[in-house]
């Protein structure tokens, strides 16, 4: 090993070491009114599937899954402007817009959902503010730049000959899309559905404000055990459960993308 | 004996199981221009790294001026090199890159500017001091390069295919330039080439490379015209090999036909290679010592020839060159009687 | 068809952005829109209210002192990705760039629980570490670019040339990483500027950060100075990314064409 790595794996112990910590406490026994656990317990795990959790973990896949379908419809012409644009300058622009919210952190996004859907611009028909509907227009908002990026990336990978090709043999805008375009940028669709999936299933700003706490994703749930309640084996077995979605879900990325490289 | 500038003693260099150079010995003299030539892969730019200290030999010394720098630094070597992508610092100007190498050896500012002007006008680069290499034509940048490795005077100048960039026309112009800087400098010089053209028309001697060895090493008429292995007689220009068997130590039979062969005594009996370049054949009217039939199957107009492959009586095949304009009209099909000059058989070593 | 929709998306992008700023104009603490008039007065709060003011410094501490260690260590890892004798090199690559993946809630509750076990509950040193490690990908990443599109017949040529290695380093490598070198410096001021679940878990009135500070106002109070801190978040992040554009050209970044 090299003497260079040295510093960044220091770094990355002081990380390993907290979640070692977190994966020692999932498995220790809950003391009510007490921050010293007990003895060794499977207890917090089979929490997770107490019944006022399972609607929790229900709710969190429903709007990933949603979160995921509506960020890519959304993303799509965008990336694709982005990717194909010929003019700096509107690949300047449209990358800017793109990536402020990006750079503009989760709280401030978040509290200017809460004034968009609170009712303070225009009076929404149906409420929006505390629901399932405001959480999930504030993950796609949350998830665009993503989703945007990862599609104009797999995009710009298209050499546009291939569209003309299929126009000089007779398909319509429409057909060269979805015979030609479509099927091709199927890997950045495919990582960027998985990666949003993925991030949506741990997302905690997000519902935490614009649900009001009505609206209960995993993290919620650990945040409420963890910081509230005080119960942090409880809190650690549900963070747990989020980390190993999500590596799930990362690792099948990367089998995909490997599996067309080879 | 003088000893040698550059010397490599047994020097083998394995990356993981594949060996790139094997057992190698090399000996470069002072002022000698030598050029490496072989396909890609063979070992050639290997056995520059080996010199230049980039690349560590696996087995074997580097020798310079008969002392072992072997396992020493390249900065230490106090070698010019050449890249093939020239390397040249895109952050530098002109005369900042070819400064570089006298600001390493702490000179003073009043003597950098001094050598750094002669090394331009040397290439006739002096107008572009102050342009980022970027903004420079490719033959411009490969002056710079070559500015850049003769400023502070190296023992020996390394050359990594300096030409393999440029497009024909400024190649050739280059090769010339080359030649000339050589002549007026008199520096030490490898020269890592894949192009024949390029080693005959530069080097003194040429070391043709194949898998990690030296087939052959040379003049370059010697190379050209005593080819020592099938490898080498392929590799330079073009030639036919024609299999026989030697009846006697001067004749051969090829395809029925006897064949006066000059230079080396064969042994009666034994299977030899012939090798001859296309050039060299001749047709005639009438048959005769040294003359074979052969039938035409291709024909390729060239202007000032026509190369027209044959076959003969057994179906070996040989490559003519007719000079144009033909003295027959020649057509696919057609019988020629081939004249081949006794000495101008290569006798190939059997391998 | 594509150019309204296009436009229309961008519009939605935007919009959240476009209420904030309005908001934050608004003179009276029950929000309307468009506003009444215009005031400056939920400005005025932000800088005089002294929990953003500690937590502002608090910020500007840890994010320095996170970057501070993160950038040289993320660029050596990234020079040795590359250049060094590594075996391996893929799950080096993958381990630098995890803490991407993990649920911030995840480490979050980690760093708290290994925080209270070294007796650390109340220091920063806790905060450092974390940003240290969720800016270290975006350091590593960035700089890992800028040393790819690197020949490394240049570090050779500067030692044919007689320059020793860190001679090398200094005159050639360093220079033509700077373009690595400042985005990963945008990216990990940014990110650790931005952080908030994991600290969130891992500080307290004392030492958190401006990012929980505001999430604390907007869960306990309902007036436009969260808008006013927000509108100023959204101009110096504006800037940021619109210099960045300018000299970086972030469509090479990320369209690696």
């Amino acid at each position: 090993m090299s003497f260079r790595l040295l510093p960044a794996v220091a770094v990355l112990a002081v990380f390993a070491a907290a979640l070692a910590a977190l994966f020692r406490w999932s498995l220790l026994e809950f003391v009510p009114g007490s921050l010293q656990p007990g003895g060794l317990t499977l207890a917090n795990f089979r929490a997770v599937l107490a019944p006022q959790y399972v609607g929790a973990i229900r709710d969190t896949v429903v709007l990933s899954a949603l979160t995921t379908v509506l960020t890519l419809v959304c993303a799509y012409p965008v990336a694709y402007a982005l990717a194909r644009t010929a003019s700096r300058r509107v690949r300047s622009l449209i990358l800017v817009l793109t990536l402020a919210p990006f750079f503009t952190g989760a709280i401030v996004r978040t509290y200017a959902w809460v004034l968009v859907l609170g009712n303070t611009v225009v009076t929404w028909p149906v409420p929006m503010l505390f629901t399932e509907r405001g959480v999930l227009v504030g993950l796609v908002h949350f998830s665009m730049p993503t989703m945007i990026l990862i599609l104009a990336a797999a995009l710009s990978h298209i050499d546009p000959v291939y569209e003309r090709a299929a126009a000089s043999l007779g398909a319509s805008p429409a057909h060269v899309f979805r015979r030609v375009t479509l099927p091709l940028s199927m890997p950045g669709i495919v990582s960027g559905g998985l990666i949003v999936f993925a991030w949506t299933l741990s997302a905690f700003p997000t519902p935490e404000l614009l649900g009001g706490g009505k609206v209960k994703m995993i993290a919620n749930v650990v945040k409420d055990l963890g910081l509230d309640s005080f119960n942090w084996p409880g809190a650690a077995a549900f963070a747990l459960l989020a980390l190993a979605l999500t590596l799930a879900l990362l690792t099948l990325v990367g089998r995909l993308s490997s599996d067309r490289a080879a | 004996m003088t000893t040698a500038v550059v010397e490599l003693r047994g020097c083998t260099r394995d990356y993981g199981a594949v060996r790139a150079v094997d057992a190698l010995d090399l000996a470069v003299h002072e002022g000698e221009f030598l050029a490496l030539l072989g396909p890609s892969g063979c070992g050639k730019t290997t056995t520059l790294n080996l010199v230049a200290g980039f690349v560590e030999p696996t087995a074997g010394r580097v020798l310079i001026d008969g002392e072992d720098v072997t396992g020493r630094p390249p900065h230490l070597r106090g070698l010019g090199v050449v890249f093939q992508s020239y390397a040249l610092f895109p952050h530098l100007s002109v005369r900042e890159n070819v400064a570089f190498g006298l600001r390493e050896r702490r000179m003073a500012a009043a003597e950098i500017e001094r050598r750094v002007g002669d090394a331009l006008e040397l290439v006739r680069l002096e107008p572009a001091g102050r342009q980022r290499p970027s903004e420079l034509s490719g033959g411009m940048q490969q002056r710079v390069a070559l500015a850049r490795a003769l400023v502070y005077r190296p023992r020996v100048l390394l050359l990594d295919e300096p030409l393999a960039a440029l497009d024909k026309k400024l190649r050739e112009g280059m090769r010339d330039e080359l030649r000339t800087i050589h002549r007026s400098v008199g520096i030490t010089t490898i020269f890592v080439t894949h192009d024949q053209a390029e080693a005959l028309g530069l080097a003194d001697r040429i070391a043709v490379m194949n898998r990690g060895r030296i087939e052959q090493l040379g003049p370059p008429r010697e190379i050209y015209e005593r080819p020592a292995t099938r490898f080498v007689a392929d590799f330079i220009g073009a030639s036919t090999v024609l299999r026989g068997r030697a009846v006697a130590a001067d004749r051969v039979v090829v395809a029925g036909g006897t064949l006066h062969v000059g230079g080396r005594a064969l042994r009666a009996g034994a299977d030899v290679e012939l090798a001859i370049r296309p050039e060299r054949l001749r047709l005639v009217a009438a048959a005769g010592d040294n003359v074979l039939d052969a039938r035409v199957e291709g024909l390729v107009y060239q202007g000032a020839q026509t190369e027209v492959t044959a076959r003969l009586g057994d179906g070996q095949r040989v490559l003519v060159f007719v000079g144009e304009p033909a003295p027959v009209p020649l057509a696919v099909g057609q019988t020629l009687r081939l004249f081949l000059p006794g000495e101008a058989f290569m006798v190939l070593d059997d391998r | 068809m594509l150019r309204l929709a296009v436009v229309l998306l961008l519009a939605f992008m935007t919009l959240p952005t476009v209420v904030v700023v309005a908001v934050s104009f608004n003179p009276t603490a029950i929000l309307s829109f468009p506003p009444a008039g215009l005031s400056l007065r939920w400005y005025a709060n932000v800088l005089t209210y002294p929990q953003f003011q500690r937590a502002a410094l608090n910020s500007v501490l840890v994010t320095g002192m996170a970057v501070a260690l993160a950038l040289p260590a993320g660029t050596l890892a990234a020079l040795a990705l590359e250049r060094g004798r590594l075996r391996g090199r893929h799950v080096w690559a993958a381990l630098f760039l995890s803490p991407l993946v993990v649920p911030g809630v995840a480490a979050g509750l980690g760093f708290l629980i290994l925080a209270a076990a070294l007796g650390l509950l109340r220091s920063r040193a806790v905060l450092v570490a974390a940003h240290v490690a969720l800016v270290l990908p975006f350091v590593v990443r960035s700089v890992w670019v800028s040393v790819r599109n690197l020949d490394p017949a240049l570090e050779r040529a500067a030692a044919s040339l007689g320059a020793t290695p860190w001679r090398a380093f200094r005159r050639v490598t360093l220079p033509l990483l700077r373009p690595g070198l400042f985005a990963g410096l945008l990216f990990a001021v940014v990110v650790s500027l931005n952080e908030f679940v994991v600290s969130l878990f891992i500080s307290n009135r004392v030492t958190e950060i401006l990012p929980v500070a505001m999430f604390t106002y907007v869960v306990n109070y309902t007036d436009p100075t969260i808008a006013a801190l927000s509108s100023l978040f959204i101009a110096a992040t504006f800037v940021v990314v619109w210099l960045a554009d300018r000299y970086l050209d972030l469509g090479r970044v990320f369209l690696r064409r």
